[in-house]
């Protein structure tokens, strides 16, 4: 499975390369590269402050100066382009001198204050100072500070936003954070101010340095001026370790350095992988290693008795969970018995449930969706064939035009987000952006196409309509019957019904068949919806018709409905579902042994079936239905009726609650594991602590479980480890023929005076354990009701009224929040915090979420 | 060679302002003889065969620049009019600007149509208020009268013009800052390569030029480039403004023809120094200049005889200091002014002129030390050519040439120990 993401897209083209002398070695790189690229590949160290491999070189620094023959002066090495012939010098005494001079000028006004400065240690001008700055007359003799304008003092520390520190007297003016802020993230957060060597680095006026991607900006930091709260004061570097990890929230699966010492973990720091991530993190990466060290962890297992839980040791619980399993399956057989797992845990963890499951306890009832409803029943739907479709991060630099459809991209897939950016700002990529909301990409789209709630597949069935139409569809494929397998069956209707006009439609749709590498995203509005199927097959027949690659049919780009959880992937490929392929039989019987033949039940079927009292004992790992699942009142008195109930998490939760036995699990920063990113692409983490209380990674608390029960997962890791990779190595996503599909729209009734609601993630949260983390509650604590300006206008509230939100009987009050981001009348709400369960609003047989306000408080 | 009123030949006329004045003095012919009877590459030939070099103080051939846009460009190209005119001493575009604009109007457009450009724009220093709209009224009547807009004079040709004032900073007359400064980001400057001329504003082929250098374009078209190119010397041909100032009894803006010596401009043209006073130095060209010493005043005023005699022509703003002046103080005015002009993207500028300010401020304090001059000297030579635009030589260049002409004047501040006393330079 690994090697799909390697896949190149685009068929190699012959590079022009220039061949040039540095420091006396031949070395020949592609035409249009710098000489400081040539020199870094062939390690030769050239120092820098303001260059930074992804984004623009600006040569503001001049420390990265280089002699060059035939050049009078000396060159800044990152902003020369490497021709042929030239010779290059990084070492000669002219060189060194023009670098001295720039560390001198540097040093001018810099606070020698190394020792309580924590970028000591890993400084960049530490580093250089101490190789070119060494001098035996001290040339400074003014006091250094630097200056405020008009005062004669200096600056003091700043909180610039809710995780960043400034300290202007160590800035060297590199301008990497602001530079990177706008090409790289899109923001306007930071700025500079005043000018000169008065110049001042500083959040925007009345505002924070809150994107999502702020502890980036510290990151690429050379200095000691910007710093994050959660790193300072707290060590010196040198006293650290490092471990390899991986960001165990979104798919996308960035590459990241923990750092730790004996005890704990202090921060974590980008591994640039460029297939992945391009070195950036999102804070949610980045801060979300601070579930390993919370305080509110759950440190033992916890009993429940006479209604209440206390705390049991693990060979009590394991006790309990054995006698009563035994029981129910005695009484009640084996189809009695159902677990869902979180797709946020490693593939060990997925695979042992799996085998405990079907192997140990002879139930095919497993799940990884509880976050979803209405799931597909049998093997083979559309939605799972999109969804498994071969996707490359990478690719999306080369694509040169973009779709996302369906998707509030920035919040599911962070590095994505980034990745259509670059597309754009680089390649001039055309980017199409299609949802019923406004979403953070708009910024960068050639057309944000905003489609009425409930009318994806309609939209996307305009534009199969109008590549048919303009005569841009691929010509094999059979398109007679089109008229009856969409409805609405012309682009003007579509256009009528979906909102975004027959012209807008028709030229997205030219520029995508114009494209040579076509990528389109499909999200979680997609994932997330009751008519999921409907929008994949539109999506498929879109692909089909554009000619996009679809892993077994097709030419061109990629087309995918990305997986919304780290190891998503990992979990389809393991087979955690209970509806299975001869092929998925087939991989599992191999490890598993014998499968079980009765029918199991899907996350739908679980919930239903726990109601109508056959679904008798539950495992639940990881996952957290009573707040993540749509449709609450269901899922809870499911889970109350439920007649023995265990849940393994990492924190107590809504859904802990309803159990009889709660097991203490291990972060991803307590064991080894591995997950598949949104590409396939197989990563592994490495633990950094060792486990807070007696919490058990996943794997080894399943095979306590099924020790038990009398039942062993594996002999040992190795065992374990080669039945995964058996697995994954036999996995084949589905086939299916390029034949096109049928997509009927049913429309939603939508009450008067009702507004769609949005349930997801909250910008800087994922999940429901990152809540836990400080760092990221100072971003966003609270689930708020975000609303439009002009809706707030019309509904006359302003920040921070209380409103009593309604849907049906059901009914919350939340605190208004009005974000620039949003227009017309859509309302978006985070189901991130266990403290307000938005998710309560949301019906389970109903697509879109309609709600009334009224406001009950005004902050006025 | 003396004065040769060319570009000034009708600035005292109140009624050139008007389209219609302007017209009565023969404005407009060559913009018209351009649509309806040259084509592009004639132009720029003429305009080579002139041998004009750009006025805004580096005197690069403007011509040549003008050829340098590419012609198969799909891109759209833009010719901007570098109206930022803040080199300290410089004042010479604004008269065109106040009483000759529809001259720059009428240059402005034969560049645009020379490089394929439809869109014009006019980059205004913010202090310039009142030129400003001067020239904005302007432009409003050449639109009234088809000299601008859709189809000029039936030709087919479009061309829309834009003033667009600047937030008033110096670093903006230099051409990448003030081509960020007018795609709305910080007047910061770039580095080149990519030359604006591939790749300027909005990414596009651009070309810049001083209000002179295009207030010269009507009068080498309808006269032909040869004619230009006999006036003034063979390598800077042509007139020149100079803006006298300082010591000299008549400071004011002159026409000379390229050539002529820095004493006629001083004495014939400003009547000499006041009182009879000797001189001490001048800056030929603008604040950013080598300081020259008395003894060089017979340099004829070209490019080539000033950049021989250590200096430069520059914007052609011309500084007398007469031997009252105490060089310190004047050396101290002049970085302090590109200290704070200092836009702080690179190092070398945005440090070192903020420490060899510190350094000469401490001199006239009294507070120095004779070591100071040729740690000023080193710090300087550390800025020249190791910056991204041209503001850090600008800085370093006269502090130079103080350190090696008038070394004596500072040894002798820095021994006085005591601090200076600004009465003595009350010159009112």
């Amino acid at each position: 499975m690994s090697d799909t993401a390697t896949k190149t897209q685009q068929p190699e083209q012959a590079q022009e390369t220039v061949t040039l002398t540095v420091d006396g070695q031949s070395v020949t790189v592609n035409k249009g590269m710098t000489v400081l690229d040539a020199c870094r590949q062939i390690d030769i160290p050239v120092p820098t402050f303001c260059w930074h491999p992804k984004l623009k070189s600006v040569g503001a620094c001049r420390i990265c100066y280089v002699e060059i023959e035939k050049f009078p002066k000396l060159m800044v090495s990152c902003a020369t382009e490497a021709m042929n012939d030239m010779v290059v010098f990084t070492d000669s005494e002219k060189c060194r001198e023009g670098r001295k001079a720039v560390i001198e000028f540097i040093l001018l006004d810099h606070p020698l204050d190394c020792p309580t400065c924590d970028k000591g240690g890993e400084c960049d001008l530490q580093d250089n100072a101490f190789e070119y700055g060494l001098t035996d007359d001290s040339n400074f003799e003014f006091r250094k500070f630097r200056h405020i304008r008009d005062k004669d003092s200096t600056f003091d520390d700043l909180k610039i936003g809710p995780e960043m520190i400034r300290n202007q007297n160590r800035c060297v003016l590199c301008y990497k954070c602001t530079r990177a802020n706008e090409e790289a993230f899109g923001e306007n957060d930071i700025g500079i101010y005043q000018r000169g060597s008065i110049t001042e680095i500083n959040a925007k006026p009345g505002g924070q340095v809150e994107s999502l991607y702020s502890g980036n900006l510290v990151e690429i930091c050379p200095v000691g001026a910007l710093t994050a709260s959660d790193w300072r004061y707290k060590i010196r570097v040198w006293n650290t370790t490092t471990v390899d990890s991986v960001c165990p929230f979104h798919a996308d699966g960035a590459n990241t350095t923990l750092w730790r010492d004996r005890t704990k973990v202090l921060r974590t720091t980008s591994r640039p992988n460029d297939a992945v991530d391009d070195g950036w993190l999102s804070d949610i990466t980045r801060y979300g290693y601070q579930i390993a060290n919370s305080e509110e962890r759950l440190k033992t297992p916890l009993i429940k008795k006479g209604g209440k839980h206390v705390e049991a040791s693990w060979d009590e619980a394991l006790a309990l969970i054995a006698e009563k399993i035994k029981e129910l399956k005695g009484a009640k057989g084996s189809p009695c018995i159902a677990g869902v797992i979180s797709p946020s845990l490693d593939l060990a963890s997925l695979h042992c449930f799996n085998k405990l499951m079907r192997g140990a306890l002879g139930a095919n009832s497993v799940d990884y969706r509880s976050d979803y409803t209405a799931l597909p029943t049998e093997s083979g739907s559309v939605y799972a064939y999109m969804a498994s479709r071969d996707f490359s991060i990478a690719a999306v630099d080369n694509a040169d035009a973009i779709l996302v459809v369906g998707s509030n991209l920035i919040r599911e897939h962070p590095n994505v987000h980034l990745r259509v950016r670059k597309a754009v700002n680089n390649s001039n990529s055309w980017l199409y952006t299609a949802n019923p909301l406004v979403t953070k990409s708009a910024d960068c789209s050639t057309d944000e196409m905003l489609y009425r709630p409930g009318t994806d597949e309609v939209f996307l069935n305009g534009l199969a309509l109008s590549l048919i139409d303009q005569g841009l569809a691929k010509s094999e494929v059979d398109v007679s019957r089109v008229n009856t397998l969409l409805a609405p069956n012309s682009v003007s209707e579509c256009a009528n019904v979906c909102g975004v006009s027959k012209e807008r439609i028709d030229s997205c749709a030219r520029k995508l068949a114009e494209s040579k590498q076509p990528t389109i995203i499909g999200g979680e509005l997609v994932s997330g919806s009751i008519d999921r199927e409907k929008i994949a097959n539109a999506l498929f027949n879109l692909a089909v018709l554009l000619d996009v690659s679809l892993g077994d049919s097709g030419e061109k780009g990629q087309a995918c409905i990305l997986p919304r959880a780290a190891n998503s992937k990992g979990a389809e490929a393991l087979a955690i579902t209970p509806e299975l392929s001869n092929e998925d039989k087939f991989r599992l019987a191999r490890v598993i042994g014998e499968l079980p033949e009765l029918p199991g039940r899907n996350w739908d079927s679980m919930i239903s079936g726990a109601q109508g009292e056959e679904v008798k004992a539950m495992l639940i790992v990881g996952a957290n239905p009573a707040q993540l699942s749509p449709d609450q009142r269901a899922v809870r008195k499911a889970l109350e009726s439920i007649e023995f109930l265990v849940v393994a998490d990492l924190f107590e939760t809504p859904t802990t609650q309803y159990a009889d036995v709660v097991l203490p699990l291990a972060s991803f920063a307590e064991y080894d594991g591995g997950f598949v990113n949104l590409e396939g692409r197989q990563q592994e983490f490495t633990a950094a602590r060792k486990p807070i209380g007696s919490a058990l990674a996943g794997y080894l608390a399943l095979n306590r479980i099924a020790d038990a029960l009398g039942y062993s997962l594996y002999s040992d890791e190795s065992t374990l480890n080669k039945e995964i990779a058996d697995l994954l190595d036999n996995y084949t996503a589905p086939t299916r023929r390029p034949l096109l599909m049928e997509s009927h729209h049913t429309p939603q009734e939508r009450p008067e005076e009702s507004y769609p609601l949005f349930v997801g993630d909250a910008l800087h949260h994922f999940g429901h354990w990152t809540e836990f983390c400080e760092s990221l509650k100072s971003f966003e604590s609270k689930a708020k009701l975000e609303i439009s300006p002009e809706l707030a206008d019309k509904l006359s509230v302003t920040e921070g009224d209380k409103v009593r939100v309604s849907a049906g009987e059901k009914k919350l009050n939340l605190k208004v929040r009005i974000s620039e981001l949003l227009e017309g009348d859509t309302l978006f709400a985070p189901h991130n915090f266990s403290a307000t369960a938005i998710n309560a609003l949301r019906k389970a047989d109903q697509r879109n979420c309609f709600v009334r306000i009224k406001v009950t408080e005004s902050a006025l | 060679m003396a004065e040769l009123k060319l570009l000034l030949k009708h600035t005292d006329d109140p009624k050139q302002k008007t389209v219609a004045g302007y017209e009565a003095n023969g404005g407009y012919t060559a913009w018209r003889k351009v649509l309806t009877s040259m084509q592009p590459d004639q132009i720029i030939g003429e305009m080579k065969a002139s041998g004009l070099r750009g006025r805004g103080g580096a005197g690069f051939p403007t011509g040549l620049k003008w050829s340098f846009v590419p012609i198969d460009s799909p891109k759209p190209r833009y010719l901007i009019c570098n109206s930022d005119e803040s080199e300290p001493g410089t004042c010479k575009d604004r008269v065109l600007l106040e009483n000759d604009p529809h001259a720059v109007i009428e240059g402005m457009a034969i560049g645009a149509f020379a490089i394929g450009s439809h869109l014009a724009f006019n980059y205004i220093r913010g202090e310039f208020d009142f030129p400003a709209n001067v020239f904005e009224q302007a432009v409003e009547e050449a639109y009234e009268r088809g000299h601008l807009g859709k189809n000029i004079y039936g030709s087919g040709y479009d061309l829309d013009m834009i003033t667009h004032t600047g937030g008033g900073a110096y670093i903006c007359g230099e051409e990448t800052a003030l081509i960020n400064s007018l795609a709305g980001d910080r007047g910061m400057s770039s580095m080149k390569p990519p030359f604006p001329a591939i790749e300027g504003l909005y990414g596009c082929p651009t070309i810049v030029n001083n209000v002179e250098t295009l207030a010269c374009v009507p009068h080498i078209i309808n006269n032909g480039g040869d004619w230009y190119a006999n006036m003034g010397t063979e390598k800077s041909p042509g007139t020149k403004l100079f803006s006298l100032s300082g010591h000299v009894n008549r400071p004011g803006n002159y026409e000379l023809e390229m050539g002529t010596t820095l004493s006629y401009l001083i004495n014939e043209m400003g009547g000499g120094v006041p009182d009879g006073r000797k001189i001490k130095a001048v800056i030929p060209g603008g604040a950013s200049c080598p300081f020259m010493k008395p003894d060089q005043l017979d340099t004829p005023l070209d490019f080539e005889s000033i950049a021989a005699a250590g200096s430069m022509l520059g914007s052609g703003a011309c500084i007398v200091m007469d031997e009252r002046t105490d060089i310190t103080w004047a050396t101290y005015k002049l970085i302090k002014f590109f200290k704070h002009e200092s836009c702080g993207k690179c190092t070398p500028c945005r440090e070192g002129t903020k420490w060899v300010t510190q350094l000469v401020d401490r001199a006239l304090a009294g507070e120095g030390v004779e070591s100071d001059i040729d740690k000023i000297n080193s710090i300087c030579h550390n800025i020249m050519g190791r910056t991204i635009c041209p503001l850090g030589d600008a800085a370093a260049m006269p502090v130079i040439s103080v350190v090696e002409r008038y070394r004596d004047d500072l040894v002798e501040r820095i021994r006085e120990k005591t601090p200076l006393k600004m009465e003595q330079f009350d010159f009112s």
